[in-house]
């Protein structure tokens, strides 16, 4: 009995173990490995280089621009959706009308694949016949015809906010989530103490969701570090690299120009940086935890 | 300082009746608590007296104003939470001062107020820390802060000590007892431990299924109970309830042979049972008995003891507090007899018949 059962951990865990290292560990180290020669990416012969490609990295003035962009892209890609999904809760909470529609609504997007929802948002940026551009032209009534993915100045922004738009919907039902367990007795003493809108909302509610702020900016860190598909889909990195995020660029340096050495360097520093939020904000969630429990 | 007044007040949930027209007046600074078993709406009407929920029909009145449209913080109420309801993201003082920076006071002003508060509850020494770091009774004393340091009209207790260890609960009693006298406030108090009801209220509220069964002081629910539900509620150990059975025209105790005339000077028909407490239960000679029981079991408190005893007239034991050298022991017979002045007699329905 012992023995079988002591087979069947074996083989259970056999599958979830291969896979962690076939799909994460493996290209984890080999990643690592390429980046130390100027391996083009298909051909068999490659040489080592040495750090080479982690000195270009330092030269690289696409690098740093990347550096810029991507941190532009996590601090909108994190305040945007947590923002908007903490206000949407907030005001379907407190009982407007035909909140259990919006809530559904608000969270359809979710559903969808980037790829759809770039493609949704391709759409509205049109510059001839796009939804943006034709409600500025009802209400300014001059047509911009606006190229607003194909511009430097707007490029990354606007991805932004069709990622926000993406990713909203899901904070707000965590945030929702958060508010049913506050419990109502805390609520109770705000109405009985004498506390507004505004003061139970600023006291007492954001504080006490600060559980569910934590689940949704980890998910938010999580996902906008991942946030490349939609990026591929709608600009490609540009124009002119005005939306080339690091993953942006690994992938160009490996995939377009078969610098396949000099990518995985890339992506071993990119790996580094991921690292080192997540540290950051585990250390953070430990403080949390002890307030809050 | 007010006077709460409940004028034919119920509530429904639904179709659910909870509260049925109940009536009732505490004066200024008196000490009433609410006792009854679990279920029967004590926590409601609180919650209607502070406006947390809405009267399905009557009148509230607090300090002669009817406050039945107003909402909580417009009546000049205080609550304290069996759960403590404490910001688990603030500290003592915050969670003390809350009603007050609600209110916009300035900060000195406030932060003088607070030390006083924690000085009179003695948790001067806590201010900094958060509520979790507090023992059950810390908490509870800065929930009771929280709300006086407003200086409310009337105060309401919601089952404040039962989530604290008798030893505890004991000490937080004498508290608030001391907070009542200092204060002076109008206390509304819902329990359901009546060593608690007992010892602090002027009077007592006796709530079952949404009804006031008797109201009064301590002592008067003690002696004069006005039906049996009250008689069996208030009073530890329980008074023993002793059916009466009619056989060709003789009245019995229960299914024993012991007849029940001389237990009864007053006998009327209507006479269905028969209560005395463990404390008028006595030992007697077989002459002078009323009853004879077998003892079962004898618990030996230390400063009385208690003996259970098996008769025919009940189908439960009957309890007899007896003095703590009581030599008692299982297995033995002896006789009954209840001290006479103390019987209580209930009709059918358990209303008390009165014997005076
Ligand atoms: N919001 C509500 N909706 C429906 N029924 C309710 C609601 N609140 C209370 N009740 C019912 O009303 C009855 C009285 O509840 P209440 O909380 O007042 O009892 P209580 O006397 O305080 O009991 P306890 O001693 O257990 O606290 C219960 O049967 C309860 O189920
Ligand atoms: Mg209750």
């Amino acid at each position: 009995m012992e023995r079988s059962t002591g087979y069947w951990r074996v083989a259970l865990l056999a599958l979830p173990v291969t896979v962690f290292a076939v799909f994460i560990v493996w290209p984890l180290f080999s990643s690592f490995y390429y980046s130390f020669t100027d391996w083009n990416g298909f051909n068999p012969d490659y040489d080592f280089v040495g750090f080479t490609n982690y000195a270009k990295i330092i030269t690289d003035k696409l690098f740093l621009n990347a550096v810029i962009n991507t941190v532009i892209w996590m601090l909108a890609a994190i305040l945007l959706p947590t923002a908007l999904g903490l206000a949407l809760a907030l005001l379907i909470d407190s009982r407007v009308p035909g909140g259990a529609l919006f809530k559904s609504i608000f969270y359809l997007p979710i559903c969808l694949s980037a790829v759809v929802v770039g493609q949704i948002w391709i759409w509205i940026y049109q510059p001839d016949w796009g939804l943006l551009n034709t409600v500025i032209a009802q209400v300014t009534g001059d047509h911009p015809r606006y190229a607003w993915l194909a511009k430097p100045d707007t490029a990354l922004g606007s991805v932004i906010v069709a990622w926000s738009w993406q990713q909203t919907g899901l904070s707000m039902v965590i945030f929702l989530a958060g508010l049913t367990s506050i419990p109502g007795d805390l609520l109770e003493v705000c109405e009985i103490e004498g506390a507004n809108v505004w003061q139970r909302t600023r006291i007492v509610v954001i504080p006490l969701l600060t559980p569910a702020t934590v689940v949704v900016v980890a998910l938010s860190v999580i996902n906008s570090l991942k946030g490349f598909d939609i990026l591929y889909i709608m600009t490609g990195g540009g124009p002119f690299h005005s939306s080339d995020t690091l993953a942006m660029h690994m992938y160009n340096e490996s995939f377009k120009k078969y610098l396949m050495g000099y990518g995985s360097a890339i992506s071993v520093v990119l790996f580094l940086i991921a690292l080192t939020v997540i540290r950051i904000y585990f250390r953070e969630l430990r403080r949390v935890d002890e307030i809050y429990g | 300082m007010a006077d709460i007044e409940l004028r034919n007040v119920s509530k429904h949930f639904g179709e659910a009746e909870i509260i049925n027209g109940v009536d009732f007046k505490a004066g200024h600074g008196e000490f009433i608590v609410f006792v009854g078993p679990s279920g029967c709406g004590k926590s409601t009407l609180l919650r209607l007296i502070t406006g947390l929920d809405q009267v399905s029909g009557g009148q509230i009145l607090i300090g002669g104003e009817d406050v039945t449209r107003l909402r909580p913080s417009q009546r000049g109420v205080a609550m304290v939470f069996q759960s403590y309801a404490l910001f688990p993201h603030l500290s003592v003082a915050e969670n003390i001062g809350f009603g007050l920076r609600l209110a916009k006071l300035p900060k000195a002003e406030i932060k003088q107020r607070v030390r006083e508060t924690a000085r009179i509850l003695r948790v001067e020494d806590l201010l900094d820390r958060k509520p979790r770091q507090l023992s059950g009774g810390q908490r509870q004393r800065v929930a009771i802060g929280r709300s006086i340091i407003r200086n409310p009209k009337v105060f309401l207790f919601d089952e404040p000590l039962s989530n604290l260890d008798a030893a505890l609960r004991v000490l937080m009693r004498l508290e608030i007892a001391r907070l009542h006298k200092r204060l002076g406030t109008t206390m509304i108090y819902v329990t359901h431990d009546q060593t608690e009801a007992m010892t602090l209220a002027d009077r007592i509220v006796v709530i079952n299924r949404g009804r006031i069964e008797q109201i009064g002081s301590p002592i008067n629910l003690y002696d004069a109970p006005a039906n049996r539900f009250v008689a069996g509620f208030i009073g530890s150990p329980a008074m023993n309830f002793v059916e009466l059975s009619r056989r060709e025209g003789d009245c019995y105790l229960g299914a024993s042979d012991q007849g029940a005339d001389a237990l009864l000077p007053q006998f009327t028909g209507e006479a269905a049972v028969l209560g005395v407490r463990p404390e008028h239960v006595m030992l007697a000679d077989a002459d002078m008995a009323d009853l004879r029981a077998t003892v079962e079991i004898v618990e030996k408190l230390g400063s009385e003891t208690m003996v259970y005893l098996q008769t025919k007239a009940m189908d439960t034991p009957l309890t007899m507090r007896a003095p703590p050298e009581s030599r008692l022991a299982p297995g033995e017979r002896v006789s009954l007899r209840f001290e006479r002045g103390h019987i209580h007699v209930f009709d059918h329905e358990g209303a008390t018949i009165s014997t005076r």
